[in-house]
């Protein structure tokens, strides 16, 4: 039997799919007035059941209502209300519910902003619809238990961060909004409109570039403020699954825009259109349908809906292509396309849209990898270095693309006159040059690759300069007209905070007794002593760290958090301390805690089976488990004991035949000592034995060493890693700039 | 536009042999603990960490610990960075990287770790 919030999602589908009978018979015949009414009526109804689904869910959240498996899974009855919020989308099910949930109130504005083209711009997007109401019933969050457990298993510590309660309805905004300029471009193929549906799509495009960039940063800001790895960006299937619908979106807005204004590219922007969604979807297929699980930080399961997102796939790419080809004889390429000069603004667009396709091409076959390794031979992921060699070529064309299109009108232009403008741009490029060979000529490791980070450096102030200098003259001419350059802007100074901060990464890990100062990069570090408080279901372990240089002093607060799980299973969480500076930050990680030694002696050493251990004066090598005393019972018992061969040598002589045996069963036999080679009264005693792994442990029992003594092994000690990252601010103040350009950018698109 | 279309054409093609190239030489075949120690690039090798072996080193101040795959052959792995999360209870570790035979270790540049249980980690808007 189905509960209520299921029976809630299969009317709710039902509705979608009369929503579209609706619109299909409104396709055919434009005045019929009760298929509009049933149409709109049907979607409001379907956006009204979805929020009921979504309150419904987020009703069992907010009261703990563990018999419900999704609320079982994500939430516990110990979270603040902003994180019960955000176990909403903490899983599969849920997230898709968000993406459905969004769709549908986008749905709503869509009706009202549609006009004319409601009915096939609706029917396309509805079919999204239907499509994720498919899964959401395949895989729901309503799914309930047998038993309601006592407690939920909470919330992943991870996600529990502000930016991450804002960050899934962020992106889910972004996915939901790109289907919006597919549906109007299957709309213009329709009803061959090859020029008219851009201007109505092209706010829906910027929106959804914003909205999905959005998402993209906010990641990766969380990424460098929470994992405390020290980045920002990783090449995780996950992060590549938003980069790949955003660059080709990228290419779309400015495709749209070139056609707007000069009547060109209509095929490319048909095609872009139906690239960017389908993007989103074969992300989707790759992040949730468990064929990445092993190559990817997410452990992604297969919840079953594998064989459907393939259907989804093929569904939406047939459509696409049986309405594409049969329009495309119909569909003249303008004139204007035939007179582009190279040295015009519009070829330079076209070439910038070139490469932003060739990145989201090459991005998506790095991603794809185990997939088309997988056919061919062993599955295999391709490592960042691909990422990398491949997009900085293209990076480097961009940014020059970035220098000089900006510059150039519509048309023919004389290479002399734009020479001219170039002032600020070489400013900007000597600036940048200078302020790069200060700081040391970049080491990658490769001359070329180097070399392609120094050029990296170079052409990316030279865009700063540019970009700057137009978007401050443009903005004294009228606000609006500059949400290009700022935009742009924003991208040249994100690539000087992606080269300062991944060329000019410092990093270093210092061991850091209680008590005792050291130093890292001119910091001063005094680690005071490990502070334990008690923090929601675990642990967190504070780890203050009086940091000075010269005149400025302050406490960096890193922590390690730990907790045990439901299911048992112990979790470490460390968290960074960053202190932002305009030029760079100091990021704090702690890497390990060591509590410290209570007592010097009785140290355990762990042996492998043919490896050769050093242990202070003494070699060890375990040579193997002793068999004939392996099956020999102590009389009247049913002890067994088992015994271990080790040679052991004292001070590099030779060496001595050791058996330790250790008794296992019910009674405790003391342990045998066995003593050591050499002068010293010491012994040696097998605690612990592990067939499957081949592994023995020993306790030593004799003279303490004289470093054991030693007051720095006894005290807690906390390994830190201390690194500058140059460039940080800069990075984040491009990448908003990208989003306010863009953001100034819509209401200018919406009102023409 | 036919000289624009060689133009386009050729960065096209160029890019494209660029990235198979790379392709083909950033690939890291997952292998046996056996093929990892005779291999010479980079490779991933998936297993469980022997329990109570990760330790940091403290010269290096890299995590080390033995790493055992299903048939039972095992190898020590140097991590240059934070123990994972959950490390001392994973079902099932990835190490990416090089085996190094001067030193019989294998440094790994990147761990991925799993858990047992659930879709875990990062919720990013797939």
């Amino acid at each position: 039997m189905n509960n209520f919030g299921e029976v809630i999602m299969i009317v709710g589908l039902a509705a979608v799919g009369l929503s579209s009978v609706g619109y299909g018979m409104l396709c055919r015949r434009a005045d019929n007035s009760l298929a509009r009414n049933v149409a709109r009526l049907s979607f409001v109804g379907f956006a009204t059941l979805v929020t009921i689904a979504s309150m419904l869910l987020m009703h069992f959240i907010l009261n703990h209502d563990f018999l419900y498996s999704y609320v079982a899974r994500y939430s516990s009855r110990d979270l603040s209300l902003a994180y019960l919020f955000s176990s909403f989308w903490a899983g599969q099910e849920g997230s898709f519910l968000l993406w459905v949930l969004l769709g549908a109130w986008l749905g709503v504005l869509l009706i009202f902003k549609s006009g004319d083209r409601e009915p096939q711009v609706m029917l396309i997007y509805n079919l999204n619809n239907i499509f994720l109401m498919i899964l959401l019933i395949k895989q729901s969050p309503f799914r309930m238990l047998a038993m309601a457990p006592p407690e939920g298993q909470g919330l992943n510590m991870l996600l529990q961060d502000p930016w991450m309660v804002i960050h899934p309805p962020v992106v889910f905004l972004g996915y939901a909004a790109f289907t919006i300029p597919f549906a109007y471009a299957m709309c213009g193929l329709w009803r061959r409109e090859y020029d008219g549906w851009i201007k109505p799509a092209l706010p829906w495009t910027v929106f959804s570039f914003i909205t999905l960039g959005a998402g993209i940063i906010i990641g990766g800001y969380w990424s460098y403020k929470v994992l405390g790895w020290g980045g920002y960006w990783g090449w995780d299937p996950v992060e590549n699954a938003s980069l790949l619908p955003w660059l080709a979106g990228m290419a779309l807005m400015h495709g749209m825009i070139l056609q707007r204004t000069r009547k060109i590219l209509r095929r490319t922007n048909f095609v872009l259109a139906a690239f960017s969604f389908l993007l989103i979807i074969y992300c989707t297929f790759l992040t949730r349908s468990g064929v990445l699980a092993d190559f990817s930080v997410h452990s992604f399961v297969d919840l079953g809906i594998t064989g459907w997102l393939v259907i989804f796939m093929f569904v939406f790419v047939a459509l696409f292509l049986a309405l594409f080809t049969a329009r495309i004889k119909d569909m003249s390429p303008s004139a204007q396309s035939k007179t582009m000069s190279y040295f015009s603004r519009e070829f330079g667009l076209v070439l910038a849209m070139v490469l932003l396709c060739l990145s989201t091409v090459v991005t998506g076959l790095g991603t794809s990898a185990p997939l088309i390794t997988r056919v061919l031979e062993k599955a295999s992921k391709v490592s960042n270095e691909f990422y990398v060699n491949t997009n900085l070529p293209l990076a480097l064309l961009m940014l020059l693309l970035l220098t000089l299109v900006p510059l150039m009108t519509w048309g023919k232009n004389s290479p002399a006159k734009l020479a001219a403008k170039l002032t600020w741009g070489a400013v900007g490029a000597v600036l940048s040059g200078m302020i790069t060979l200060l700081s040391g000529y970049p080491d990658m490791g490769e001359p070329l690759l180097s070399l392609g980070v120094f050029l990296l450096a170079l052409l990316a102030g030279g865009a700063v300069g540019m970009n700057l200098f137009l978007a401050i003259k443009l903005i004294r001419k009228k606000v609006t007209v500059g949400s290009a350059a700022i935009a742009h802007l924003g991208v040249a100074l994100m690539f000087v905070g992606i080269v300062s901060s991944s060329a000019y990464d410092r990093s270093e890990k210092v061991l850091l007794p209680q008590g005792s100062v050291k130093s890292a990069f001119a910091y001063d570090i005094d680690f005071k002593g490990p502070k334990m408080s008690r923090d929601g279901k675990g642990v967190r372990l504070h780890i203050p760290l009086e940091v000075k240089k010269q005149d400025t002093q302050f406490t960096a607060l890193p922590d390690i958090y730990s907790e045990r799980a439901r299911d048992g299973q112990v979790k470490r969480f460390v968290h960074p301390h960053i202190r932002r500076g305009l030029l760079a930050d100091l990021y704090i990680s702690p890497v390990d805690f060591d509590p410290g030694k209570e007592k010097a002696a009785g140290t355990d050493m762990v042996l492998r089976k043919g490896k050769k251990m050093r242990f202070h004066d003494y070699d060890f090598t375990f040579t193997g488990f002793d068999v004939s005393r392996m099956m020999g019972k102590q009389q009247g018992t049913h002890d067994m004991t088992v015994g271990a061969n080790i040679q052991a040598s004292y001070k590099g002589e030779a060496p001595v035949m050791l058996k330790p045996v250790i008794a296992m069963g019910q009674l405790h036999t003391p342990a045998s000592r066995v003593k050591l080679p050499g002068p010293e009264e010491a012994y040696l005693t097998l605690v612990k034995i592990d067939a499957g792994a081949k592994t023995i442990g020993l306790v030593y029992d004799g003279p303490e060493f004289q470093e054991e003594k030693d007051t720095e092994d006894s005290l807690p000690s906390v390994i830190a890693e201390v690194s500058i990252k140059p460039g940080m601010t800069v990075l984040w103040l491009g990448t908003l700039l990208i989003l306010i350009g863009g953001c100034m950018a819509i209401p200018r698109r919406w009102g023409k | 536009m036919k000289k624009s279309y060689i133009i386009g054409g050729a960065i096209i093609i160029l890019a494209m042999v660029m990235a198979m190239y790379s392709f083909q030489s950033t690939l890291t075949p997952y292998v046996t603990v056996r093929e990892a120690k005779a291999s010479k690039g980079s490779v991933q090798v998936a297993g469980i960490p022997v329990k109570d072996t990760a330790k940091y080193d403290l010269t290096t101040k890299n995590l080390i610990f033995t790493l055992r795959e299903d048939g039972g052959d095992e190898m020590v792995v140097e991590y240059d960075g934070p123990r994972p999360g959950n490390f001392d209870e994973v079902t099932k570790v990835v190490a990416i990287g090089m085996y190094q035979p001067e030193k019989d270790i294998f440094s790994a540049r990147e761990l991925l770790v799993k858990c047992p249980t659930k879709y875990e980690g990062r919720v990013k808007g797939e």
